[in-house]
C-alpha cells in the first residue's frame, strides 16, 4: 500500500513536470528525470490500424532537442498542460502512474485558448532517490489532428 | 521607402509567367472550378496497399474533388474503389475509417454490397419494389483504381480518363529504381491548416524556402552539392528534384543515417511533385507521401504517410521511424516549420487583405533555388483552367 506522503510526492512530480514544460524551463524538467529517463509519444491510428511512435528520446536526446529548438522557427503560443493523477501502483522501488492529460494552447494574438490535445501520461517513477524521479514517460495521445503541430513535447 | 497602393497593385516587373494573382488562393469560385478541372479528372493517391493487406480490408478516403470513397480489397485480392454513398437514400455506407467487411452494409435500411460493388441484399425487396427494381439496379458507383508506383492505390473519378501511366508520364522514372521492393506504411497523420492547397504544393515545389529550416541549412544548404540539385519538369504539371548527399551529422545530436534505402546513395534525397497536389519524398531512409485534400479556398487537409520496407527488421524499422520523426513527424523540426509558413501565407492572403501577387521569379538554371518548379505547376494550372494564373479573371 502506498503511503500518502509517497503519493503526494509522486503527484507533485507529475505536476511539476507540467509546470516546467509550460514555462519552457527545460532544465527544471530534466532535473525531475532520472539518468535512465526515456520519453515517448505514441498514438494509435484508427485509419491505418497501427500504433505509432511520434517522438522517442532518452534523457540526452531530450536535452539535445531542447538545446536545438531555439534555432528553429516555432509556434510561440504557450501551452498549458493539465494533468490529473488517476492511479499510482507500487512495483518494488518504482511506481507506475497513470494521469489524464489535457493540453491547451493560448494564441499570443488575442489570447484565445483552445483545447490542443488530450491523452494520458503513463509514467514510471523511481522512488529510491531522495526525491522521486521520472524514469519513463509515455504520452499516449488520443488527439492526432494537431494542426501545424508543435516543437515542444507534452 | 514603402510603396503606394498603385505601386503595390501594379504587376511585378517579371515576365507574366513569373508571378500569379494572389486571388488564386482565396476565390471561392476559382476553388470550385479547380475541384472540377484539376482534381476530378486527375489520378489521386488514396492510400497504400499495406493499409489493405487482407481480403475484405477497406479504407475510406475523401477524394479532393469532394467525393467520399471506399477503397477495398476483394476476395480476389483485387483493390477496387467505390463511392461511399448508398444508392438508396444517399447515406454513408461505411463509417469507420478502416476495417474489414465481407459485406458493406448501410446501417440506415440494411442494403448490403459485396467487395465487387454488387448489391447483394435489399431489405424486403419484393414487398416494396415487386419486379420494378432489383439488386442488379442498385450496385455501387465504381471509380477507376490502379495499384502502381510503390504499391500506392490511385483513383480517378472520370470514367474516360487516360491510363495512370499516361498521366504520370516520365515523372516517376527518377524514383522507380528505388521502389522495386515492397514498402510498408508505419506513419499516418493529417494536418488541417488554414491555407490554400496550392500553397502547400508550392512549398514542395521550391527549395528556396530552405532558409526556413535550420536543419536543412545545416545539413544541406551549407554542404557541397546542394546548389547542383536540379528541377526537371514533366508533362501534366509534374516535376522532380534531383539528389545530393545530405550531411545529417552536421545537425547537433544527429548522425549519419545508418539505415539507408536499397540502391540509394548514402544521404540521398529525391522528390517528385505530382499535379495537382501530391508529393513523393524519398529522403535517405524514409519515403514520405503528401496528399492534399482541399476543403475550401483557404482550408486544406494534408495527409502525411511515412513508409519503410516491408522486409525491415524491428531495429531497422525503429530507426526509420526515428529518422522520420526527427524532421517530419507532428513534433518534427521541419514539418512544423513548413506548416507554420503556409499558415502564415493563408493568413496574409485571406480575402480582403489586399495581397496581390505571388512572385516566382527566381532563375538559377533550374537548380535548387530556381522557382521553375512553381512556374511549371502554374503553366499546367493555366492550361487546365483556360486562363493564365497571373490574370485569372
Amino acid at each position: 500500500m502506498i503511503k500518502s506522503e509517497q503519493r503526494q510526492a509522486i503527484e507533485e512530480l507529475v505536476y511539476r513536470s507540467c509546470l516546467a514544460l509550460d514555462s519552457r524551463d527545460f532544465k527544471a524538467f530534466l532535473d525531475l528525470c532520472d539518468e535512465a529517463f526515456r520519453y515517448t509519444i505514441t498514438t494509435h491510428s484508427a485509419e491505418i490500424k497501427r500504433d505509432m511512435v511520434w517522438l522517442d528520446h532518452d534523457k540526452k536526446g531530450m536535452e539535445t532537442l531542447f538545446t536545438n529548438l531555439p534555432k528553429h522557427n516555432s509556434d510561440h503560443s504557450p501551452l498549458t498542460r493539465h494533468a490529473t493523477v488517476y492511479t499510482v501502483d507500487l512495483a518494488g522501488s518504482e511506481a507506475n502512474v497513470v494521469s489524464a492529460l489535457q493540453v491547451f494552447r493560448t494564441q499570443l494574438d488575442g489570447g484565445a485558448t483552445e483545447l490542443f490535445a488530450v491523452g494520458r501520461f503513463h509514467d514510471t517513477v523511481k522512488l529510491s532517490a531522495a526525491q522521486p524521479k521520472l524514469v519513463r514517460r509515455v504520452v499516449k495521445l488520443d488527439t492526432r489532428l494537431l494542426g501545424y503541430g508543435y516543437h515542444i513535447p507534452f | 521607402m514603402g510603396r503606394t497602393a498603385a505601386e503595390w497593385s501594379a504587376p511585378p516587373k517579371f515576365p507574366a509567367t513569373h508571378y500569379v494573382d494572389s486571388r488564386l488562393y482565396t476565390d471561392e469560385a476559382i476553388f470550385k472550378e479547380e475541384k472540377e478541372k484539376l482534381f476530378r479528372p486527375s489520378w489521386i493517391i488514396a492510400c497504400h496497399e499495406s493499409e489493405l493487406p487482407e481480403a475484405f480490408d477497406y479504407r475510406l478516403f475523401t477524394h479532393p474533388a469532394g467525393v467520399p470513397l471506399i477503397v477495398v480489397r476483394g476476395d480476389d485480392a483485387r483493390v477496387r474503389a467505390f463511392y461511399n454513398i448508398c444508392p438508396h437514400r444517399g447515406n454513408t455506407i461505411l463509417h469507420d475509417p478502416s476495417g474489414n467487411a465481407k459485406r458493406m452494409t448501410c446501417i440506415f435500411h440494411q442494403w448490403s454490397f459485396d467487395t465487387r460493388g454488387n448489391c447483394v441484399e435489399i431489405s424486403r425487396a419484393e414487398q416494396g419494389y415487386q419486379e420494378r427494381f432489383r439488386k442488379e439496379d442498385a450496385s455501387m458507383r465504381e471509380v477507376k483504381c490502379e495499384l502502381a508506383y510503390g504499391g500506392f492505390v490511385w483513383v480517378n473519378l472520370a470514367d474516360d480518363c487516360a491510363p495512370l501511366r499516361e498521366f504520370v508520364g516520365g515523372a516517376m522514372d527518377i524514383l522507380e529504381p528505388y521502389m522495386q521492393e515492397p514498402m510498408e506504411l508505419f506513419h499516418y497523420h493529417r494536418a488541417h491548416v488554414r491555407t490554400n492547397f496550392k500553397l502547400w504544393h508550392d512549398t514542395n515545389s521550391e527549395f528556396y524556402h530552405d532558409f526556413l529550416h535550420y536543419f536543412n541549412r545545416i545539413t544541406g544548404m551549407l554542404q557541397p552539392g546542394y546548389f547542383d540539385r536540379r528541377y526537371t519538369g514533366f508533362p501534366n504539371g509534374h516535376a522532380t528534384v534531383g539528389s545530393m548527399q545530405i550531411q545529417y551529422d552536421k545537425y547537433e545530436g544527429s548522425k549519419e543515417r545508418a539505415v539507408g534505402w536499397p540502391g540509394l546513395a548514402p544521404g540521398g534525397w529525391y522528390m517528385v511533385d505530382l499535379f495537382p497536389g501530391m508529393t513523393y519524398n524519398l529522403r535517405t531512409s524514409v519515403m514520405r507521401i503528401d496528399t492534399a485534400i482541399p476543403l475550401g479556398p483557404n482550408e486544406v487537409l494534408i495527409e502525411f504517410r511515412g513508409l519503410g520496407l516491408k522486409r525491415d527488421t524491428a531495429e531497422e524499422r525503429a530507426q526509420r521511424v526515428f529518422d522520420h520523426n526527427t524532421i517530419w513527424g507532428p513534433f518534427g523540426r521541419n514539418l512544423h516549420e513548413d506548416l507554420l509558413a503556409v499558415t502564415g501565407q493563408g493568413r496574409a492572403m485571406r480575402e480582403g487583405t489586399d495581397s496581390r501577387w505571388v512572385i516566382q521569379g527566381r532563375e538559377e538554371n533550374s537548380t535548387i533555388h530556381d522557382e521553375v518548379g512553381m512556374r511549371h505547376y502554374y503553366a499546367e494550372w493555366s492550361r487546365r483552367m483556360g486562363r493564365p494564373a497571373y490574370a485569372p479573371y
